[in-house]
């Protein structure tokens, strides 16, 4: 066992956590795993690989209740709990923070400093597809653009797996499944279907994080993970950092704000 | 099914000349759930109002569209209608066929086509709206006045003279602000300190008035009526039961080179000080920078003298929490410091004053009892230039406005120097004279044709010393721009007023509005000049542009009334557009989610938390946010903000406004 399973097996042992969310290794790729009993702690493993944020499971009441939780953390996980945070999703006292380094030692991240400080030193690099694609379209014209969108959107299906992979939309009810009044059609068709996306965007603004669970999950590759990257990246050049919580909730005079003057 | 109402009004001719009246009633008459439909020449006039109640009460409806002037002119006047036949005011609303379109468009089919979609558009929504009442709020009935110059003590005066509370914080030592620096006002030449310090002393005294000196406001939290302010009371280092003010400390302490504020700088004070022999309270204080003890540990010496023990050190700054229902915000403003001006030396030249230095010069008392004398050596200047407009309406200097003060106080100084300095000289350099005011005009023609005052039009380019002499420079743009050069012995520059220290901040505290110079914002420039955007929070005086003594007692005045008029109710009604966070049955309980960027965003402080408990185990299963009505001012912002729709606002919930867009959009 390495130390990363020692240490899971310690903490479901002593019974300090309920549960560990971390990763396994299935068939083809690497998996979320639920570790509930120290026996399966050996089947845990560490890696930046698993194309799932594992944070989206922090807000599934169904799931830990009011139980003490460990996390195994990679820099998705913990810049999405930190803004996750900043919207009072997380209980700190119910949540243990683990990461492992490159030698396998795992570290506690205690407080919500030490996870900015750990995110600031582990900023991954920018994805070389996703720049490029991002280019690409930042050349189009706006009829090109729209042409674009109108192809890839028109094949979504609406499976809502952007959705239900993102850390970030955790809300009870989202705005597609309010009926009064009906803000989305809910059927397959490219007008509404960009429509949803325009409303995914615009409810990720200035809280996106940028993980890209929601491309990776998206079962006919649409490139919607490009959405919420470019917007990410226009708001922190409009308006900068927000402070404890969005940027576009929050004013301070020192904002750039420069395209509004 | 419904039964709606719709009355097009015809506004005399300012709506029917362009919009076809009758039709647009003909065809709202035909849309599924109307049950009545007219048209009428004056629908707000005494037979239009019966109209829309018998029609009410005859056809049982349930709800009403006028399509009339804009809802801000006669919505209430409909509502109030409709109550009275019996229909909740709320399930009434106004299409403005007037602002919107007869006024704005020529006659023809579009027009009559516009009006008719607009009343289309409110027949859809008005049947989704539901009946509201109004909101109750209760009063505390007390006021807070921020600031203890004339503005604060008329309003305060004012207030209490009306049988209401009145707490009052001063940041300095003493009320009195500006107004007692001065030496003589104009138009009248009446000392300052004769009308204003017998006010200071009935605040003191009045059993309506508690006055809280050296004391500043630290946060303001709660609504309209229900105010909770803390108060920093800033350590005095004297226990005030036990002084008499006798004022033996302040001869005794050993630093007394501090420059005195009261004087602008031209006299001295000590440590422990008085600010002025007037002061209310007549009471001193320690100016902890100064006090020898307090920066170096010794001396002590204010302590041995004071015959009653009242000097206690190292006591801490407190901090009090009162409530009251209304805050009057009075706090001034400054003026700019002559080292703002590069072209005058910066500040370096002793004989270059500002206006308010002349002020205390000019004065009976300090520093110089009333005799004009230079601050450089105490001579008497037999030469002086007064130079308005300093940093005013210069944009460059960045303050665009008008001091508005400066052209009369200007003509009283050199009229008090030509009163005082007989065979003095003055000269007043000017950009216009701007003596709009009762008695005002006739004020500066004195100093000028009985007084002899030279006034001349041009700008000042600079201001140098040389040989003893201070040069002024300038250009005379009534004889051809011809250059002027005048050896001055003292030169006063009548600086911009500019807002107080720390009024953002202070603007911040509270969520009032301010401009781009710091001064405060009202809530209307013509019709609601006292009054703030945040309901309850009130202005007057300097602060919130440059005023004169008049100016600033009758928009005190007019505060004071604001106030008590607002403290006299049991209740404040308030109109129940406010935002709701909707509630749903178990075990979701509501769709919020508890993000609370709502919270972040609302610009009133309107959002709380509300945890919803188990009933039995007390145990919260989940945090939700609540707005309070009291502070909601129905803006919407957190409707828009909210991703899971979960708030909605009353009288403009989501769904009335899709279903209004939509019909538009259909129609």
């Amino acid at each position: 066992m390495n130390k990363l399973q020692e240490r899971a097996t310690d903490l479901l042992k002593g019974g300090t956590v309920k549960l560990i969310i971390g990763f396994e290794q299935g068939n083809n790729k690497i998996r979320p795993f639920f570790c509930e009993k120290p026996e399966d702690a050996e089947k845990l493993i560490y890696s930046d690989d698993c194309s799932t944020n594992n944070a989206v499971y922090l807000t599934k009441k169904e799931l830990i209740g009011d139980n003490k939780i460990a996390i195994i953390a990679t820099y998705k996980e913990i810049a999405s709990i930190i803004q996750l945070n900043k919207e009072n999703q997380i209980k700190k006292e119910n949540l243990m923070v683990l990461t492992v380094d490159k030698d396998g030692d795992v570290t506690e991240l205690t407080s919500f400093e030490e996870m900015e400080k750990f995110c600031e030193e582990n900023t991954p690099a920018p994805d070389p597809v996703v720049a490029a694609l991002i280019e690409k379209i930042d050349k189009m014209n706006r009829e090109e653009r729209w042409a674009y969108w109108k192809s890839e959107l028109d094949k979504c299906i609406r499976c809502y797996a952007c959705r239900a992979a993102c850390p970030l939309c955790y809300c009870n009810r989202c705005i597609s499944e309010v009926n009064c009044p009906q803000w989305l059609d809910p059927w397959k068709s490219t007008l509404s279907n960009i429509e949803w996306q325009i409303n995914r965007v615009m409810h990720m603004s200035g809280r996106c994080t940028g993980c890209g669970a929601c491309a990776k999950a998206c079962p006919l590759d649409l490139p919607i993970g490009i959405l919420t990257k470019k917007m990410s990246t226009d708001i922190k050049e409009m308006l900068g950092e927000g402070e404890g919580g969005n940027v576009l909730s929050t004013f301070n005079p020192n904002d750039k704000e420069n395209f509004i003057h | 099914m419904s039964r709606i109402g719709v009355f097009i009004c015809h506004c005399g001719e300012n709506i029917s000349a362009t919009v076809d009246c009758e039709r647009v009633a003909q065809e709202a008459g035909r849309l599924e759930g109307v049950e009545f439909a007219t048209d009428y020449k004056y629908m707000c006039s005494d037979p239009g109002q019966t109209l829309i109640k018998n029609a009410i009460k005859e056809h049982h409806l349930d709800g009403v569209v006028v399509g009339s002037c804009s809802p801000r002119m006669h919505e209430a006047t409909f509502r109030k209608t409709c109550a009275e036949a019996g229909l909740n005011p709320y399930m009434c609303e106004i299409a403005n066929l007037r602002e919107h379109v007869s006024w704005v468009h020529e006659k023809g089919e579009a027009t009559t086509r516009k009006a008719i979609q607009i009343v289309t558009g409110l027949i859809s929504k008005v049947q989704r709206n539901k009946p509201l009442n109004t909101i109750k709020v209760p009063v505390t009935k007390c006021a807070l006045v921020i600031g203890g110059g004339i503005a604060g003590i008329q309003t305060a005066l004012d207030i209490a003279n009306c049988g209401q509370k009145v707490i009052m914080i001063e940041k300095s030592p003493s009320i009195g602000g500006h107004m007692s620096q001065l030496s003589e006002t104009f138009p009248t030449l009446d000392c300052s300190q004769c009308i204003l310090t017998p006010r200071m002393v009935e605040v003191a005294q009045h059993p309506n008035i508690t006055l809280y000196t050296y004391a500043e406001l630290d946060k303001l939290e709660g609504f309209v009526g229900n105010f909770k302010a803390t108060i920093r009371l800033k350590a005095k280092s004297i226990d005030y039961s036990k002084c008499t003010g006798c004022g033996l400390c302040t001869t005794k302490c050993p630093n007394k080179k501090i420059p005195s504020e009261f004087n602008e700088g031209l006299g001295m004070r000590t440590a422990i000080y008085v600010p002025f022999p007037q002061a209310v309270p007549n009471k001193p204080v320690i100016d902890k920078e100064h006090c020898l003890y307090y920066q170096k540990g010794k001396c002590k010496i204010c302590s041995k003298s004071c015959p009653t023990g009242a000097i206690e050190y190292d006591k801490p700054d407190e901090f009090m929490t009162i409530e009251v229902g209304a805050v009057v915000v009075t706090t001034g403003f400054n003026v700019l410091k002559t080292d703002f001006f590069p072209e005058y030396g910066y500040g370096k030249y002793k004989d270059v004053i500002t206006g308010l230095q002349f002020e205390r010069l000019a004065s009976a008392s300090w520093p110089t009892l009333g005799e004009i004398r230079r601050p450089s050596d105490g001579k008497i200047p037999q030469k002086v230039v007064f130079i308005a407009c300093c940093g005013s309406r210069d944009p460059a200097k960045g303050i665009p406005y008008c001091s508005k003060i400066c052209c009369m106080y200007t003509a009283k100084h050199a009229m008090l120097y030509q009163h005082k300095v007989h065979g003095g000289d003055s000269t007043v350099f000017y950009m216009d004279i701007r003596a709009g005011g009762k008695n005002y005009e006739e004020f500066v023609r004195r100093a000028i044709e009985e007084d002899h005052v030279n006034y001349v039009r041009g700008r000042v380019a600079r201001v140098y010393e040389k040989d003893g002499k201070l040069i002024v420079k300038g250009v005379d743009t009534l004889l051809g721009a011809e250059p002027v050069e005048i050896e001055a012995d003292m030169v006063v520059l009548a600086t911009a007023g500019v807002a107080s220290k720390g009024a953002e901040e202070l603007a911040q505290k509270m969520h009032i509005s301010y401009d781009p110079y710091h001064f405060f914002a009202e809530a209307h420039p013509k019709l609601k000049p006292v009054e703030t955007n945040t309901a309850g929070i009130f202005l007057a005086g300097a602060c919130q542009a440059p005023k004169d003594i008049p100016e600033t007692v009758a928009a005190a005045s007019g505060a004071a009334v604001k106030v008590v008029s607002l403290l006299s109710q049991e209740n404040l009604v308030r109109e129940p557009i406010v935002a709701v966070v909707n509630r749903c049955a178990p075990p979701l309980f509501s769709t919020c989610v508890g993000c609370f960027m709502c919270e972040t965003i609302c610009p009133y402080h309107a959002i709380e938390h509300e945890e919803i408990k188990d009933r039995k185990t007390g145990a919260v299963i989940k945090t939700i946010a609540k707005i309070n009505p009291g502070l909601c001012q129905g803006c919407g912002t957190c409707v828009s903000f909210c991703r899971s729709k979960s708030i909605d606002l009353e009288g403009y919930t989501n769904e009335e406004m899709y279903t209004e867009v939509m019909a538009l959009l259909n129609h």
